[in-house]
């Protein structure tokens, strides 16, 4: 081992340990959704299920906030796009001694907190409603407008910077060219220009969007009486917590992972044309060979297929065996709660009884019970009811048959040593006698 | 000035023309520069109920910037020990935060530009994209679950045999830094993974060749050329982690509250807009002290910054 | 159609800079007509103020006739070939060619038409579902050339369109052109600053230098008989020497320098010599003679510092007395070997109407 190879060892750790960091949270979230416990986590495994996702589409509040932020998404894509197109093209034609002010002023709402420019749309239009005495049904009062705004201030800098990029290697004779052609300058622009700038239309759209489907900070602010998918989600989390909402995520990771590959495709696509145009520039190919510009790529069929296909699958495995799962994790449950009631039983016994005499079969009872009621402590420790209390949330009204001093007791168990004291009791206080 | 209107049309036509300077100016003005004034001169005024709003009553004083240091007339502290150290804990930890990031990313930044190649490097750039387009809450309740106290972590922690005790992540603050550093992440990475990318190899291998132990070659090549990667990704982290507000409100003990939090409680709960407005302006002075500090220090001009 | 075109007291200025000074000029109909000159000269600023991207500062613009202020790019009959030719790379070939026809509003059919007709002039037949990014320099080219003709300009502007090719398919070009432009017969205005361009394809040159038309001659007239000293020392080489003239005689001016009396013809340029003047004296490379005691006007001595075998040429340098330059002289390889060695002392000499005395100024840079 030379200090090179320790070197390469700790890089590449070190690496795949960013990545678990990465991953790792979004992984075990993922999982989560398909447990069927109430409180989302993986360990103990219960029972492999879809419910979580049935359980969200029937959310009509998720689905209303969903519906909001869609439309949300959209007026922004509509409005930033704009913006930030009119703002790029406009950079390079304001004067020198003026541009780094204006650059500067329309890169800042990226800098600005969230938070900072949600209270600001909301005085800014408040005080705007006012002076034109609107009423506080108009539009000055409205979540989805004050909204849009908001998140289209600093979003179209993002746009803006896509275009800016973009126009970067725009060879801006062509519109002089155009023109001299006698094209009139909308027609440069509609002709010229906008074919040019398409992809980076197409993704300062999808940028758009999605900065404005995730945004939260500004949103909180702007959105008064309305809701949408995050502030649902926020009020969600912070109500307490489950599964379901584990189950959206992993429909947006899943989402995001097909928007990906599609990207990745799609450029790849772009780059072997180019190549291609290369070749034939130089004599070396006749004819272009990709017939199937405009059908479907066999990857992205591919890809559809399998997803369909395991989709499929997990749904039937998710809901088929499902009840007979729950009713055996449900039985499993209670045997193990009276188990221990039982042994609670029998160690207030034990202890009475290890005073005055040992009795031959709880050796054996101890060894033999130490794996299996260990699994299954644990797992009654896990149950949802006892869980809420723990987590800290205030749902404390269904404590119902479990008394107090069951939990304090499962709470000690959970420590291994704790377990194995608790097993073996009987033969520690054997040698200690 | 006229003879540049002039040219303007000319250049673009009536139509295009007319576009462009209708939705730059709404842009600039009617979204960017009027609503931070009206916020300004709103953090001015006395908190009155919205009937009153531009009359008399609603007159200028400096009072929501006073709470922030002496606290309410009614108090008996002297200074308002709980904004103060809530703002003072907020900008830290995002400092702290920044540092962490930058320490993360850098060799992972390394290593995708110029150890890893071809295909791999390619797939893992385009996966650390995936958890950036998750949302921010979503990311966050991650993060909860892991760390409650029947999350993995704990289990793990226990079941091994170091922790006997659940350890109560969230409480003391772990989970939400842990959960902020996550948050931001990847705006650290990909600036300096750009800004490393564009180093040519040869300079590397240069110095290597010339006898440089690997340390001073990051030091003295690949890290003054990312310069301008890692100041961006720094200014991006750390306005964001103290301008954040979902993972605090989740992540979040009950005793760590966030500046942030602050802001959206005299909002949404004490109805003080004035005030909320004042510790807006605060937030936002900050952070823009900070940025200005940022480039002061490593000789960077915006235009690096946002790119 | 084809049209004149007429730049009349034209000043163009940007801030204190000044592109263009004081230019007139009269470019008549179906004629090969070329600006010559450094970069920088101004020359593309002119034919920007004529296709219509920019206005002149003072002074019109005539085409036809008929007077361009105001008018755009896009409403005056001009058609710009672009020095990278700006073709639009995300059209066909065909496209590109008929764009002027599409935004003039012609239906398809007659688009394609058209297109088809113009590949056909320009030797490209049934490339026209090509992409742009798929074709070889020399056929971008010719690809742009068409879709400016579309247009159906009275005026054809090309700004340095073969710049960017190499020597041999510039070459070829060139005739290609002109036959072009012998075919459509419309008026073509070339600006470039290759003086082998100029002199070969066109009918008449502007040689521009700072802003100011230097001289507006035809090719032969501009390399034997240049009007100013930038002209006589940026078309073609030629050998100076500094002076005074003492005596005009009819059209030859006697001027003392340093290396003796020279005779040589006047330039008919606006500023006229006259005696006591500074003056230039040049005298090309291929003028200049080994004297052998022959007869000639003028006689210098200089030591020959090097000599260089060209092929047909024989290239000889000097040094010559009682001036700072050296000189040069060019003489055809007739199978003799030169019977002079490097250091040797020789007298060379030159006819007072094969040489040419401009008043001082400006030279064009080496």
């Amino acid at each position: 081992m030379t200090s090179d190879h320790i070197r390469k060892f700790f890089t590449i750790s070190f690496v795949l340990g960013f990545f678990a960091y990465l991953f790792g949270p979004l992984i075990i979230m993922s999982l989560t959704a398909f447990n069927s416990s109430a409180f989302p986590r993986i360990t103990p495994w219960e029972c492999f299920s879809v419910e979580w996702f049935q359980f969200l589409s029937q959310d009509a509040k998720l689905i209303e906030g969903l519906q909001n932020s869609i439309f949300i998404g959209l007026g922004v894509v509509a409005l930033a796009v704009p913006l930030g197109l009119s703002g790029a093209l406009m950079l390079t034609q304001v004067q020198e001694r003026v541009r780094p002010w204006y650059y500067t002023i329309t890169i800042a709402p990226i800098l600005v907190p969230g938070v900072v420019l949600g209270i600001s749309t909301l005085l800014f239009w408040d005080r705007v409603g006012t002076m034109f005495g609107a009423s506080r049904e108009s539009i000055f009062y409205n979540g989805f407008f004050l909204t849009i705004v908001g998140q289209a201030t600093f979003i179209s800098a993002y746009t803006m910077l896509v275009f800016i990029s973009r126009l970067q290697r725009f060879d801006r004779v062509q519109e002089e060219a155009a023109l001299d052609l006698g094209a009139t300058h909308v027609q440069t622009f509609r002709r010229i220009l906008l074919p040019f700038l398409k992809p980076a239309i197409a993704s300062a759209a999808v940028l758009a969007f999605l900065a404005s489907f995730e945004n939260y900070n500004t949103t909180v602010f702007t959105i008064i009486s309305e809701s949408t998918l995050t502030t649902f989600l926020a009020a969600k989390v912070r109500h307490g917590i489950n599964p379901s909402i584990s189950a959206l995520a992993v429909v947006i990771v899943a989402l995001t992972l097909f928007g990906a590959v599609l990207h990745e495709v799609y450029q790849r696509r772009e780059l072997a044309a180019e190549k291609e145009s290369a070749k034939i520039a130089k004599g070396e190919q006749t004819k272009r060979r990709t017939t199937n510009r405009f059908i479907l790529d066999p990857a992205v069929i591919l890809i559809f297929l399998v997803t369909t296909a395991g989709l499929g699958t997990a749904y039937f495995a998710g809901t088929m065996g499902l009840d007979e799962c729950k009713a055996q994790v449900k039985a499993e449950r209670a045997r193990v709660v009276q188990e221990r009631v039982k042994k609670r039983e029998q160690k207030t016994m034990f202890q009475e009884a290890g005073r005055q005499a040992l009795t031959p079969g709880d050796t054996e009872d101890g060894a033999k019970g130490k794996p299996a009621p260990g699994t299954s402590n644990f797992q009654g420790l896990f149950s949802p009811d006892n869980l809420e209390e723990q987590a800290g949330t205030k749902n404390q009204g269904q404590a119902e048959d479990k008394p107090r001093a069951g939990t304090e007791q499962f709470q000690s168990i959970f420590a291994p040593k704790n377990l194995e004291e608790q097993a073996g009791g009987g033969s520690e206080e054997q040698k200690k006698e | 000035m006229v003879r540049y209107w002039q040219d303007f049309f000319r250049k673009n036509g009536p139509t295009l023309a007319l576009y462009l300077l209708i939705s730059v100016t709404c842009w600039m003005l009617l979204m960017i520069v009027l609503p931070q004034l009206f916020m300004l001169d709103f953090s001015f005024r006395t908190n009155v109920p919205p009937p009153q709003w531009g009359t008399e009553a609603h007159g200028y004083t400096l009072e929501h910037y006073q709470y922030m240091i002496y606290g309410s007339a009614q108090s008996t502290d002297s200074y308002n020990f709980v904004d103060l150290s809530v703002f003072g804990r907020t900008i830290l930890t995002a400092v702290f935060v920044t540092l962490i990031d930058v320490a993360l990313c850098y060799p992972v930044a390394y290593y995708l530009a110029h150890v890893a190649h071809g295909g791999w490097a390619r797939l893992m750039v385009m996966a650390l994209i995936i958890p950036f387009w998750v949302n921010e809450l979503l990311r966050a309740f991650a993060f909860k679950i892991m760390f409650g106290s029947t999350g993995i972590i704990n289990n793990f922690l226990v079941g091994i045999g170091i922790l006997d005790q659940p350890f109560d992540f969230i409480r003391n603050g772990v989970a939400l830094y842990s959960g902020l550093s996550y948050a931001y992440i990847l705006l650290m990475i990909f600036p300096i993974y750009n800004a490393v990318e564009s180093l040519d190899k040869n300079q590397i291998e240069a110095a290597r060749d010339l006898g440089s132990p690997w340390w001073r070659i990051h030091w003295r090549v690949v890290i003054p050329h990312a310069k301008p990667g890692i100041t961006s990704g720094c200014t991006m982290v750390f306005m964001l982690t103290a301008g954040a507000l979902a993972a605090p409100q989740i992540l979040g003990g009950p005793s760590s509250l966030w500046f942030t939090q602050i802001i959206y409680q005299a909002f949404n709960q004490a109805g003080n807009w004035a005030r909320g407005s004042a510790y807006g302006i605060i937030l936002l002075a900050t952070c823009l002290i900070f940025v200005l500090l940022v480039m002061k220090i490593f000789k960077i001009k915006l235009g690096e910054i946002a790119r | 159609m084809s049209a004149d075109v007429k730049l009349d007291q034209v000043w163009i200025r940007f801030g204190e800079f000044v592109a263009a000074r004081d230019v007139n000029i009269h470019i008549k109909e179906g004629e090969f007509f070329s600006f010559l000159g450094p970069s920088g000269c101004g020359k593309t600023t002119l034919l920007r103020a004529v296709s219509g991207f920019s206005e002149p500062s003072e002074g019109k613009v005539l085409i036809g006739g008929q007077d361009m202020a105001g008018i755009g790019p896009n409403k005056r009959p001009t058609a710009l070939i672009f020095q990278n030719l700006a073709l639009f790379p995300l059209m066909m070939v065909w496209e590109n060619i008929a764009f002027a026809l599409e935004v003039k509003g012609v239906g398809l059919a007659e688009r394609r038409k058209r297109a088809d007709e113009l590949l056909e002039l320009i030797a490209l037949p049934d490339q026209g579902e090509k992409m742009v990014s798929e074709l070889s320099g020399g056929q971008k080219q010719r690809v742009a050339i068409a879709r400016a003709l579309a247009a159906e300009p009275d005026v054809l502007l090309l700004d340095e369109p073969l710049s960017a090719l190499d020597l041999k398919l510039r070459q070829h070009m060139r005739t290609e052109l002109r036959a072009i432009q012998q075919r459509v017969g419309i008026t073509f205005i070339y600006i470039t600053h290759d003086q082998g361009e100029a002199l070969t394809m066109s009918d008449h040159v502007a040689v521009m230098s700072q802003g100011v038309i230097e001289q507006v001659a035809d090719g032969n007239t501009i390399y034997d008989q240049p009007d100013t000293a930038f002209v006589a020392s940026f078309v073609g080489e030629n050998n100076m020497f500094e002076g005074k003239v003492s005596e005009i005689s009819g059209d030859y001016a006697i001027v003392d320098t340093g290396s003796g009396q020279m005779r040589a013809r006047k330039s008919k340029g606006k500023e006229q010599l006259s005696p006591g003047d500074q003056a230039f004296v040049f005298i090309r490379p291929e003028s200049l003679k080994f004297a052998n005691g022959s007869d000639f006007d003028n006689r210098i001595k200089a030591k020959i510092l090097q000599q260089e075998f060209e092929g047909s040429f024989w290239q000889v340098f000097f040094d010559v007395e009682g001036s700072n330059r050296s000189a040069k002289l060019s003489t055809v390889n007739d199978g003799t070997t030169l019977a002079h060695q490097v250091d040797d002392q020789v007298e060379l000499g030159f006819n007072a109407n094969t040489a040419i005395a401009t008043p001082a100024g400006d030279l064009a840079a080496e």
